[in-house]
Order: structure tokens, then sequence, then C-alpha cells
């Protein structure tokens, strides 16, 4: 048994790894031709990749994907607007109400967006509305929470020594208060559009006519197995890039933190 | 020094570290704030007592505040008619419907069957993901490099995607819900388990083998406690993603069950059942998460204390 700290398989990827994604495409290439049920509820990728040219040509799939993307979107920045300055004043300024209004909050953010959803379907009719509001209730907790723990965590030494250095209050919001939360708020805004993503597709097949979750739905109930498979294969790719979009915005934008761990 | 001394110089210690707490009473009204200087008179230290009594039990109160002001709003504002009555009911009215549906019996039984059903899902998902996790991460690494990659994009797949997927192999049965809640808690654990199994300092190992360790010494004296925290971690994000399905497995096909109820009452128009639904969850899930951080809590302590040992 080999297990050591240096060598972690898991954290490295090189061409060479990436055979067994290969593999898989291989197999369930194959494995469709094999008959029988299989044949029946596995579309092969050959036939999805056909599936999904058509849709591109015929520009369905620009038009599900641009819906989706701006609910989602819509969704998360109203979430992260209102998120960040309440988290940088419950954390900074109002620490002892943060207190007590924090299980409040908590408990808040444990409420099912699903079980919210038929209230904002009352509240709102089924309409754009109703989904942007559950993607703002999903991201809106992570977001805030973590912006809270980001502010709540500053060293008081750094503030201090700004401080006596004569800072003024703007600029100690901009040159310290901000670049020291940052990594916490970076954390809630990538969990926040993680499961803004997430529960798109979910609102979008519970109630609408558009979007990537809606082709899903419709492609089961129509029974067009390739048209599924097709609209699973772009929703996950999709949510592959959005991830590693973030992932580098994030080395772009805190890499001083990294390189000052490095030294 | 008389021990009244070392007393109110112990007291107000506290005062100072408990910063404005202590000047606020349970109702919110400043009482007497205290002062630096020691009393000497009796009834000072006295005040002094009930001060700090005071302060301990609304430290202790401090959680609950919000929390009763939400309620306390939440029965009063319909009444008052600040907010619709229609779609905001008084908490008074979602508890008389609770009662109503204790008494006849199907409460219970769909809080159990949601129950059944989410924790069918997680332990699967960690009698299967667990020992996998350790088989791969620990004898066979060659091997989990190999898959990896394709385990990561497994995880990446957006559950509800596939949920129709689910349906079509399994039908709008049991078997449907259970899969999906299996998938989607499995891949957490897996990946938790392989990373805390790795992360084990290699020294222990090497340590415990020196020692002339068997090989299932070595696992449940090194490698289990060391990839516990890990594994625990995973299963959290696995139980929260579970619940989180389970809900949206009921109302998209059952015919019991929490997410069933929450959908039925929408369909219905019947609003306190709905709120009194969708409280039921939130606060199942909340026990959820404390109950596994009450065993986490219980079982990674003996941990700590066995390294100190």
């Amino acid at each position: 048994m080999t297990t050591s700290n240096n060598d972690s398989p898991w954290s490295r990827s090189s061409w060479l790894d990436r055979s067994s994604i290969l593999l898989f495409f291989a197999v369930w290439e194959l494995a469709p031709r094999a008959g029988g049920l299989l044949e029946t509820f596995l579309a092969p990728p050959s036939a999805v990749l056909k599936t999904l040219w058509v849709l591109l040509q015929n520009g369905e799939l620009y038009g599900h994907v641009t819906v989706s993307l701006g609910r989602a979107s819509a969704g998360f920045a109203v979430a992260a607007l209102i998120a960040i300055p309440l988290g940088f004043l419950l954390g900074g300024n109002f620490k002892s109400f943060e207190r007590v209004v924090n299980p409040v909050l908590r408990f808040l953010g444990q409420v099912n967006p699903f079980s919210l959803f038929p209230l904002f379907v009352m509240l709102f009719g089924i309409s754009e509305i109703s989904k942007v509001a559950m993607i703002f209730w999903v991201c809106i907790w992570p977001i805030l929470f973590n912006t809270i723990t980001g502010v709540k965590g500053i060293d008081p030494l750094l503030v201090r020594s700004a401080r006596s250095m004569g800072i003024r209050t703007p600029t100690l919001f901009f040159k310290v208060i901000l670049p020291a939360a940052s990594p916490g708020i970076f954390t809630g805004l990538k969990m926040g559009s993680g499961t803004a993503f997430f529960m798109l597709i979910a609102a979008e097949m519970i109630g609408a006519s558009r979007g990537l979750g809606w082709l899903v739905w419709n492609a089961q109930i129509n029974f067009q197995i390739p048209q599924l498979f097709a609209a699973t294969v772009v929703i996950s790719v999709l949510g592959l890039i959005l991830n590693s979009l973030l992932e580098l915005l994030e080395r772009h934008l805190l890499g001083w933190r990294v390189a000052a761990n490095n030294n | 020094m008389s021990a009244s001394e070392s007393i109110d110089r112990v007291l107000n210690g506290l005062d100072t570290a408990e910063g404005n707490l202590c000047s606020y009473n349970k109702t919110g009204e400043p009482t007497q704030v205290l002062t630096s200087t020691v009393p000497s008179q009796k009834s000072d230290h006295d005040s002094i007592k009930w001060n700090l009594i005071l302060s301990a039990l609304n430290k202790k109160l401090m959680d609950y505040y919000g929390v009763a002001v939400l309620l306390i709003l939440w029965e009063l504002a319909p009444r008052l008619g600040w907010i619709d009555r229609q779609f905001f009911p008084p908490l008074s009215s979602i508890f008389a419907e609770g009662s109503k549906l204790v008494k006849d019996g199907t409460l219970i039984l769909h809080i159990a069957v949601s129950l059944q059903r989410t924790f069918q899902g997680l332990i699967c998902a960690i009698a299967l993901a667990v020992p996998l996790g350790f088989v791969l991460g620990g004898w066979f690494p060659r091997f989990t490099r190999f898959l990896s990659p394709l385990l990561k994009l497994f995880g990446q797949i957006n559950a509800f995607s596939l949920f129709p997927l689910f349906v079509l192999f399994f039908g709008i049965g049991e078997l449907a819900k259970f899969s999906i809640i299996f998938w989607s808690c499995l891949w957490p654990i897996l990946f938790t388990t392989i990373a805390g199994v790795q992360e084990v300092d290699p020294l222990f190992i090497k340590l415990a083998r020196s020692m002339g360790s068997g090989r299932l010494i070595l696992f449940v004296k090194v490698l289990l406690p060391g990839a516990l925290p890990s594994i625990f971690t995973g299963v959290r994000i696995g139980a929260t993603v579970a619940f989180l399905m389970l809900i949206a497995a009921e109302m998209i096909g059952a015919s019991s069950g929490l997410g069933w109820l929450v959908l039925n009452s929408s369909i219905n128009y019947l609003i306190p059942r709905l709120y009194l639904a969708a409280l039921l969850i939130a606060l199942l899930g909340m026990m959820l998460n404390y109950s596994i951080h009450w065993l986490e809590g219980l079982l990674i302590q003996g941990k700590d204390e066995l390294k100190v040992a």
C-alpha cells in the first residue's frame, strides 16, 4: 500500500489519465449495440452528437442555453448584490445583532427550495420571477454566510495597524477589509453559483416552457432518448465550464494569496 | 485578600469579557451597568450576582431571541393585516393544521416514509462508498488515478438531469427515488473517503508497520481514525444532498412523504398545510445535520484522546 501526500493521484490529471473517460465513452457507444433493454433506453454517443448537431443547427440549443444562463445569472447577481453588503454589515458593523439573527438566518438557509417553489408560484405565478426567486433563494445563503465568516475572520491586528497608520475608513475598507474577506466571499460565490445551476435545472423541470431543464423534461415525456442524453450532456458540460471559469477567476483575483503562502 | 473581594474581581473580569452583552436583560431594557470599581457594600454585591445570573441567562437565550421575534411576527403580522393572510397564514393556524394531521395519523406516516427513503439511500451509499473509497485510495492508487477523471465527471453530472433517466430505467416506483438519492450521495462520500485515506500521514503507516502491526490493526488503528474526519465531511454533504433530492423526488413522483405533502397541498390550495410541510422539512433537515455533527463529535473526540495518550 502506498499512500503519500505529495503523490496524491487524486489531485493530478494529465492526458494519459483521461483515458478512463475515453474508455467510458467506448463502452457507452458499444453497449446499446448489444440490443435488448439497453438499446431502447441508452442512446450511444454518436446518436447524441447527431442530435446535438441538429439542435445546434436549428438554433434551438442556443436559445435554451441563453434562457437558462440568463435565469441563473439573474438570480445569482441579485443574491450577490444583497448578500455581500449585508454580510459586511452583519459581520463587521453589527456583530451583536448578527449574533441574534444568526439562528434565524441558519434556519431560513435550511428551508428546502423545493418546498418554497409552490409558494413562489402562488406569489409570482408560473413566470420568470418564480424561477429567478428560487435561484435567488438558494444562492443568497452560502454567499451571506461565507461573507459573514470572512469578515469576522479578519485579523484585528491588520485593522489596528492600518488604523494606527492613519488610514481613513473608505481606504481601510478597500485596502484591508475587502481583500482580507475576499477568500471567504469567493468561497460563497462559488458555492452559490454551483447551487444556482443545480436548482435552475430543477426549476425548469417543474415549470417552464424553455431552457435546458425543460429540454430534459420534454425529451423524457416524448420519449426522445437521444435528446434526453444530449440535454444531460450539455448541462454537465456547462456545469463543468462554469466551475472551471470560476476557478480561473479565483486564481486571477486571489493569486496574491497563493503567492504569499508559497513564500 | 478576602474571599468576597476575589469573587468581585472575577465578576468584574467576566463583565468586561462579555462586553455589552451583559448590560441588557431578557426584555432588552438596559439593566444596571456594572462599574469597574470594587463594590464594598453587600447590596452592590447582590446586584452584581443578579447581573451575572442575568447575563449568563442572556447569553444562553441569545440564540433564541431572533427566532422568538420571528415567530411572534409571523403570528401577529397576518392577524393585524400587515401581510396577506391568504398567502402567509399565522403560526397558530399552521399548528392547528399540524395537530389535525397528527390526530388522523397521516403526518407521522409522511415523516416516516420520507426519513426511511433518506436513510435507505444514505446508508446504502455509505456502505458502498466508504469501503470502495478505502480500497481505491489505499490499495490501488494507480487504478484510482486512472479512474479519477471519470468519477469526477460522474460526480459533476447534475442529478436532476439524470432524474428522467432513472425514471425511464426504474419506473416511478420506490426504486427510482432510492436510486436518485443513492446516486447523489454516493459521490461526495466516495471522494472524501479517497481523499481522507490518501491524506493519512505515511509516517503513521510506516511507524505502525515497523512496530509489526498487521493489516487489520493498521486499518482499524491508523487508517480508519485518520480518514474519519474527512469521511464525516462527505457524509454530512451526502445527507444534505440526500434530503434535498428526496423532496424533489417526492414532488415529481410519489404518493406519500413530505415532498408529496408540499405538492399536494399546493395543488389543493391548502396554504397552512403547505407551510407545515415546508417547516417540517426544514426542521428535519436541521435535525439530520445536527445528529451527524453530534455523532462526528462523539467519534472524533475519541480519536483525539487516543492521540494524546
